[in-house]
C-alpha cells in the first residue's frame, strides 16, 4: 500500500494555448481508489502518464512514500498502468503476457508460471493460458491485461478508461471485479474516466479536472450534495441554480427568502449560488410546507418511465424537479403548484 | 450477369495475353534452350546436360559453386545489415526532433535513385581513387590512397554489399517507419510501465512487432539482390563471379552453344528465389494456423 502526493503539477505542451495540466494537488492515501473524472483532454490521462514517469512535468513534484518519482525512471517506479485498449502483446499467449512483467525483472520460470496462474484464477479466468489475444473477446483482454498488471504487485495501479471499450453488460462485471480485486489487495488504484456515473460507482475519491484545472476532490456523494461550484454541480447532473445573498444566517433570492443549515454558510461571500437536485424538490397542490415554500407554474410534464420530471416557473426562475414513476396525480401544464426546497437538501456555493 | 462476365473476360484478355506471352513465353522459351533446344543453330536434342555441364563440370563447377557461395553471401549479408540500418535509422529518427525531416529525406532519397548511379557512387567514394581514399591521405591516416583497403572490385564482394545497404536500407526505412507510425508508442510505454527496460523493450516489444513486416521486406531483397546484374556486374571482380553476371557472360558468349549453360543458370537462380518465395509463403501460412 503506497500514499501518493501530488504537488503542484504543471505540464504545457506546444500545440496546446493553456497548460495540460495547470497547479494540481492532490492526496490520495494508501489503498484508495481514485477516479480522475472529466471531458476528453482535460489533462486526466496526462497526470496519469506522470505519475507513470511518461511525461516529465514542467514543474512540481510526484511523492510516492514520501520519496519523489521524478528522478526515477519509469521503469522502477513500481507505477503500472493498463491502457484503454488493453495492448495484449500479439505475439504473446496469454501466460506470456500476464508473466511479462515477472520476466522482465528475470523472475525463475516456476515461479512466474505459479504466479500467472493465481492471477488468472484472480481475474476468473484461468483456463485460458494459451489462447492468443486475438482469439479472447474484449472483456476477457481487459482481464488478462488487469492481471498482467497485477502480477508484479505495484505499488500504484493506473487504469485509463477501464471500462469505455466494454459493453453496457461486460462493463458492469468488470466494474464489481474492478471493486473486488482492489479491496482485497488494497493496491492504490487511480483510473481515468469521462463518466461520471463509473466514477461515482467506483471511486472512494473523485479527482474532478477540467482544462487541467482540478476542480475538486472529495467523495462522490459530496459531489451530489456538497458540489464546490458550480461546474462540478453541472457535470453531476445539477440544473437548478439560484442566485442568492447572504441575509442574516438565511439567503436572499429573486423567489423569496431561503432558510440555509449549510455548515458552511460562514465560508459563503456576499452573493452566492444555491443548488438543489431535482430529486430533493418536493411539490405539493395545495401548500403543505412550512418553510422554503414557494408559489409557481407548471412549464412542462415529462414522463421518463421510472421518473416524472417536471418545469416549474418560479418568479421568472425555471426550477426543475424529478419524481418518482408517474409524480403527483392530476397535474398538468400551466398548473399552479407549490414548490418546496428542503432546507437541509439546500446547498450554497461561491461561484 | 453473364453478359458483365463476357464484358470483363473481353476487356482483360488484351493485356493478359501480352503478359502471358512476354512473360511465360520468355521463361518458356529460355528453359528450352537451357534444356539445349535451339533450332536456330540445328539442335533439336532435348537433355539436361547444360545444367550439368554448369554446376558439376570441371570447366565450370569450380566458378559456379563459388558464385553461387558469392551470391549467397552478398545477399545475406546485404539484406541483413540494410534491414539492421534501417531498423536503427527509424527507431532513432521517429520520435519528433529538428533533424526528423532532413534524415528522412536523405533516406528517402535513396529510393528512386536507379542502382547503377548507386554502384558508380559506390566507386566514388569507396574506391582506392575515391572521396574517401584521397581524404584519409590527405589528413594523414594512409600513406597514399592506393593504401586504402579495398572496398570496391573485391573477392568478398563488399563493393556490391556497400551498394546494396545504400540503397536497400531506404526501402527498409520507408516499410519500418510506417509500421513503427502506425504501432505508436503505446506498446513500449506498457512494456517500460512494466519493468521493461530499454534492451528488454527492444528485444521483446519492438522486434517482435515489425519482424513479420522486416521478414517480409527482407525476401523482396534478398530476393532481389540475389538475382540482380548491373550492381555486381560494375562492382565485382572476374573471379569468383556472381551468378547473373555468369550467366550473362555465357549468354554474350560469340559461341551459341554456351547458350543453354547461360539459360540453365539463370533457371537456376529463378528456382532458388522461387524456393525462397515458397518458403516465406509457407512460413506465413504457417504463422496464420499457428495464431
Amino acid at each position: 500500500m503506497s500514499k501518493l502526493n501530488i504537488k503542484n503539477l504543471i505540464k504545457s505542451f506546444p500545440s496546446m494555448d493553456r497548460p495540460a495540466v495547470n497547479n494540481v494537488n492532490l492526496d490520495i492515501e494508501s489503498g484508495e481508489l481514485v477516479a480522475f473524472l472529466g471531458p476528453s483532454g482535460c489533462g486526466k490521462t496526462t497526470i496519469l502518464k506522470m505519475i507513470t514517469g511518461l511525461f516529465q512535468p514542467d514543474s512540481g513534484d510526484i511523492i510516492l512514500d514520501e520519496q519523489s518519482l521524478l528522478k526515477i525512471p519509469t521503469e522502477k517506479r513500481g507505477v503500472v498502468m493498463v491502457f484503454q485498449n488493453y495492448l495484449l502483446f500479439p505475439y504473446m499467449n496469454v501466460n506470456e503476457n500476464v508473466g511479462f512483467a515477472l520476466k522482465m525483472k528475470g523472475v525463475d520460470k516456476n515461479i512466474i508460471d505459479q504466479k500467472v496462474k493465481e492471477m488468472l484464477e484472480l481475474v476468473k479466468l484461468p483456463d485460458i493460458g494459451l489462447r492468443k489475444p486475438k482469439q479472447l473477446s474484449g472483456g476477457q483482454q481487459q482481464r488478462v491485461a488487469l492481471a498482467r498488471a497485477l502480477i508484479s504487485n505495484p505499488r500504484i495501479l493506473l487504469l485509463d478508461e477501464p471500462l469505455s471499450n466494454l459493453d453496457a453488460h461486460l462493463r458492469d462485471e468488470m466494474r464489481d471485479l474492478i471493486v473486488t480485486i482492489q479491496q482485497k489487495l488494497k493496491v492504490t488504484t487511480i483510473f481515468v474516466t469521462h463518466d461520471q456515473e463509473e466514477a461515482v460507482l467506483l471511486a472512494d475519491k473523485i479527482a474532478l479536472i477540467f482544462d487541467g484545472e482540478l476542480q475538486n476532490f472529495t467523495s462522490p456523494k459530496n459531489y451530489y450534495e456538497k458540489p464546490k461550484n458550480i461546474k462540478a454541480a453541472k457535470f453531476f447532473g445539477g440544473v437548478n441554480f439560484i442566485n442568492a445573498k447572504k441575509d442574516n444566517h438565511n439567503l436572499s433570492t429573486n423567489i423569496g427568502t431561503v432558510h440555509y443549515k449549510g455548515e458552511n454558510y460562514t465560508d459563503l461571500n456576499e452573493d452566492n449560488i444555491i443548488t438543489i437536485r431535482p430529486e430533493n424538490i418536493k411539490l405539493s397542490k395545495n401548500n403543505d410546507f412550512n418553510d422554503n415554500s414557494f408559489k409557481g407554474l407548471i412549464k412542462s410534464v415529462i414522463f421518463s418511465g421510472t421518473h416524472t420530471r417536471y418545469k416549474i416557473i418560479v418568479n421568472d426562475l425555471e426550477l426543475e424537479c424529478s419524481l418518482q414513476s408517474v409524480g403527483l396525480q392530476d397535474i398538468k401544464t400551466d398548473d399552479t403548484i407549490y414548490v418546496h426546497l428542503p432546507s437541509d437538501k439546500i446547498w450554497a456555493m461561491n461561484e | 450477369m453473364g453478359g458483365e462476365r463476357l464484358k470483363i473476360i473481353l476487356s482483360l484478355t488484351p493485356p493478359l495475353l501480352i503478359i502471358f506471352t512476354l512473360f511465360f513465353g520468355g521463361i518458356f522459351y529460355g528453359f528450352l534452350q537451357s534444356l539445349g533446344y535451339q533450332p536456330a543453330i540445328g539442335k533439336y536434342e532435348i537433355n539436361f546436360s547444360a545444367y550439368y555441364n554448369v554446376m558439376f563440370s570441371e570447366r565450370y563447377a569450380k566458378l559456379f559453386w563459388t558464385g553461387l557461395g558469392l551470391n549467397l553471401w552478398v545477399s545475406f549479408a546485404s539484406t541483413f545489415l540494410a534491414a539492421v540500418f534501417a531498423l536503427f535509422g527509424a527507431l532513432a529518427i521517429r520520435k519528433t526532433f529538428f533533424a526528423k525531416t532532413i534524415c528522412n529525406f536523405i533516406y528517402s532519397l535513396n529510393l528512386p535513385m536507379p542502382h547503377l548511379v548507386v554502384a558508380v557512387g559506390i566507386i566514388f567514394v569507396f574506391s582506392q581513387s575515391g572521396l574517401l581514399a584521397r581524404l584519409a591521405s590527405q589528413i594523414g591516416l594512409i600513406g597514399s590512397p592506393g593504401d586504402f583497403p579495398v572496398l570496391v572490385k573485391d573477392k568478398y564482394g563488399l563493393g556490391i554489399i556497400l551498394a546494396y545497404i545504400w540503397k536497400e536500407a531506404a526501402f527498409f526505412f520507408i516499410i519500418l517507419m510506417s509500421v513503427l507510425q502506425s504501432l505508436g508508442e503505446n506498446f513500449e510505454e506498457l512494456a517500460q510501465s512494466l519493468g521493461a527496460n530499454r534492451w528488454q523493450r527492444f528485444r521483446y516489444v519492438i522486434l517482435p512487432l515489425v519482424m513479420p513486416n522486416l521478414f517480409s521486406a527482407s525476401i523482396i531483397v534478398f530476393a532481389f539482390s540475389f538475382g540482380a546484374y548491373e550492381v555486381p556486374a560494375l562492382l565485382g571482380v572476374i573471379y569468383p563471379q556472381m551468378l547473373p553476371v555468369m550467366a550473362f557472360e555465357f549468354f554474350l558468349n560469340p559461341d551459341l552453344n554456351a547458350r543453354s549453360e547461360g539459360m540453365a543458370l539463370s533457371i537456376i537462380i529463378a528456382i532458388i528465389v522461387m524456393i525462397l518465395v515458397v518458403f516465406y509463403f509457407w512460413l506465413t501460412q504457417a504463422k496464420i494456423r499457428k495464431d
